[in-house]
């Protein structure tokens, strides 16, 4: 059911493609596409010299491209799953395995497809202890399931030079786990050419979110939805450097031409964490109250360059400095970041159900944005169960948060 | 020239009109039902018959509430946020904090002083704690939902403590305390106090020292005097109650109507 949904998803775009103009916008399209490949490979039968590893969300991908390893994160499918409508059976089946609807249902959706046969068998495993524990959960679940050896990255909280330290010599280590799984040794030389990738789609990353600050936001409703932690997937790759470009590009010359992503903005959002991820009124409703989403959180590089001479400290370093990591506070002075950068009239925290990232941290985060005059309207939906989703109630949240920053000045 | 505003919630479709000064001439609560367009006729007819004013006199109608979208020939669709706190600022001027409970949702609104929302919070996920949980209460108790204020009055206060305020089992435990003989008044009590423990939650959100402002109530709610007192003693202050809480949000859109048409 997967595969064949990613083969035409990548035959459709590839065509599609093909026929667009010159000034026709391509830049979602061409990620997309990138995606639809990651997803033929992760899921078509086993092939001699191809392994594919389950991950969680903070994983090296890079490390792993360079290692031959095909990789991806777990909630990625709960994602899809959602994004395709496809996830409410495997929601249920979680559910009559026993798990309770609290839990995150971007687990539970993996799990749920886990148990129907819909997940292909891995390689190896490698979970990943941030940004949350029911992610590890999962991957160990899937270990179990599938019968494959599993490693596991405890993601220091403290984010100085020895959590530097303890967090490189844990990549080391993965890596003599996945030579062992491959029975190959990591080529210095692929892994040198690996780092130069991705530190060259991280200078236009860093280029396309400063044109994405523009006023009006050059981005389109949906051009940047999910793009920061999925864009991590091909990191290392020609791919990710091609995606970053056209964005690059095609943003760039949209904030030349003065065109708003967002026809009619009269109010700027920043977006916490995830997007809902079904199809949903959500984001119409927004636009009809004037609302652009100008960014999202997880739409921001908080890395430096990978130092070719010491890439595992560049990489222990890259994954500690991504805000879920470590203490709120840090999170919350990228939010202030953000929210400065971007100019943005307000905030939007989905708190994903069953999510402590989401949740837990609601009031803090509120209070540490209101410090920078920005107030924020928590949605309280699942990002990922359409089965609980309120369009009246989220109708009004929205449109009254619109009136509030428009009454503030902000339209 | 005449201005309307009608607020089609849940329970009930309130409308008020006011004139070129923006004095509420009149102002009509009709139930919902499960038809609102049919509620907005009946309402918007009932004021225009009070107030002897005629359809071609409207100078704009602004509409609020979950059925705002429905009533034609709008000014503007605005929403009970915006709406409930202009409508306080005109009966209670100076309110800085309102609690609006109405028929599914319970929200608190932080204002700046002059009829403008600085923050609003609404409640989470469920509608525990609304019209419609008082509703079921009531029909569970086997009492009229205008008494629960003053049965309320009668109880010695805090015998009872209800543990559930999902509306399914809150109404299963009221059965149940009846059967075991527990006091109405003293049911009603706890009832009133599950729902401002849950609300006081919901203000400090908003307004952490909620105490030292202004506060206020509007929604069918308010009119439960047991309600007001319970959220007043949660919060630590006298919460105020327009005469016609239920309508506060209906005035709050007349007086939208009346601006937008001027300008």
């Amino acid at each position: 059911m997967i595969l064949p949904y990613f083969e035409n998803l990548q035959s459709g775009i590839a065509a599609k493609l093909e026929t667009l103009g010159a000034n026709e916008p391509r830049a979602r399209k061409r990620f997309a596409l990138e995606i639809a490949r990651l997803g033929v490979r992760l899921f078509s039968p086993p092939r001699p010299g191809e392994r594919v590893a389950w991950c969680g969300v903070l994983a090296p991908f890079d490390l792993l491209h360079a290692m031959g390893v095909t990789s991806c994160f777990a909630e990625f499918v709960g994602a899809m799953l959602a994004s395709t409508g496809a996830v409410e059976p495997m929601l249920a089946a979680a559910e009559g395995a026993g798990y309770s609807t609290d839990c995150c249902s971007y687990h539970r959706a993996v799990t749920g497809a886990t148990m129907q046969g819909l997940m292909p068998k891995p390689d190896f495993l490698i979970a990943t202890s941030a940004p949350c524990t029911g992610g590890v959960a999962v991957i160990e679940s899937l270990a179990r399931h599938f019968e494959r050896p599993l490693f596991v990255i405890h993601v220091p909280q403290r984010t100085d030079g020895r959590g530097v330290v303890q967090l490189a010599d844990q990549l080391r280590r993965m890596v003599a786990f996945v030579e062992e799984q491959t029975g190959e040794p990591l080529d210095p030389a692929r892994l040198a050419r690996s780092m130069a990738l991705t530190n060259q789609a991280r200078e236009l990353l860093v280029e396309l979110y400063d044109l994405a600050r523009a006023r009006p936001g050059p981005a389109r409703r949906r051009d940047l939805f999910n793009f920061g932690l999925v864009i991590g997937l091909l990191l290392g790759s020609e791919a990710a450097v091609e995606v970053a470009r056209t964005y690059r590009d095609e943003l760039n010359l949209r904030v030349e031409r003065g065109v708003a992503g967002v026809p009619g903005e009269r109010v700027r959002l920043l977006w916490l964490q995830n997007r809902v991820q079904f199809r949903s009124p959500l984001e119409e409703m927004l636009e009809n109250a004037g609302a652009a989403v100008v960014v999202d959180e997880l739409n921001s590089v908080t890395w430096e360059p990978i130092d070719a001479d010491r890439p595992f400290e560049g990489l222990a370093r890259r994954m500690l400095s991504i805000p879920l990591c470590g203490p709120v506070e840090r999170r919350i002075a990228l939010l202030q970041r953000l929210a400065r950068d971007y100019t943005v009239d307000g905030a939007v925290n989905p708190c994903h159900w069953g999510c402590r990232q989401g949740s837990g941290a609601r009031g803090l985060i509120e209070r540490g944005l209101r410090e920078v005059g920005v107030p924020v309207l928590n949605l309280e939906v699942d990002c990922v169960d359409p089965r609980s989703f309120a369009p009246g109630q989220l109708q009004t949240r929205i449109e009254a948060f619109a009136e509030l920053l428009s009454q503030r000045g902000g339209g | 020239m005449y201005f309307l505003g009608v607020d089609i919630g849940s329970l009930s479709c309130d409308a008020v009109l006011v004139d070129e000064g923006g004095r509420p001439l009149a102002w009509s609560v009709v139930p919902t039902g499960a038809r609102n367009v049919e509620a907005i006729a009946a309402a918007r007819a009932q004021v225009l018959e009070q107030a002897g004013v005629a359809e071609a006199d409207l100078g704009g109608v602004v509409s609020t509430g979950y059925g705002r979208a429905r009533v034609e020939g709008r000014l503007a669709a605005v929403t009970e946020i915006t709406c409930h706190a202009r409508g306080i600022e005109a009966q209670l001027p100076g309110t800085r904090l309102l609690v609006d409970i109405g028929g599914q949702d319970s929200k608190a609104i932080l204002l700046d002083g002059s009829g403008r929302v600085v923050e609003f919070a609404m409640n989470d996920k469920c509608a525990a704690g609304t019209g419609r949980f008082l509703e079921a209460m009531a029909r569970a108790l086997q009492v009229e939902l205008t008494r629960l204020g003053e049965l309320d009055a009668r109880a010695a206060g805090r015998s009872l403590t209800l543990s559930s305020m999902c509306t399914v089992f809150a109404e299963s435990e009221v059965v149940s305390l009846i059967a075991e003989g527990a006091e109405v008044p003293e049911i009603v009590n706890a009832l009133h106090r599950a729902i401002a423990a849950r609300t006081q939650a919901l203000v400090r959100r908003v307004a952490p020292d909620a105490a030292t402002l202004g506060a206020a109530m509007s929604g069918g709610v308010a009119r439960n005097a047991g309600v007001v007192r319970a959220i007043g003693a949660a919060l630590g202050c006298v919460l105020q109650v327009p005469p016609e809480p239920d309508t506060v949000g209906a005035l709050g859109a007349a007086l939208i109507a009346r601006e937008r048409a001027a300008s």
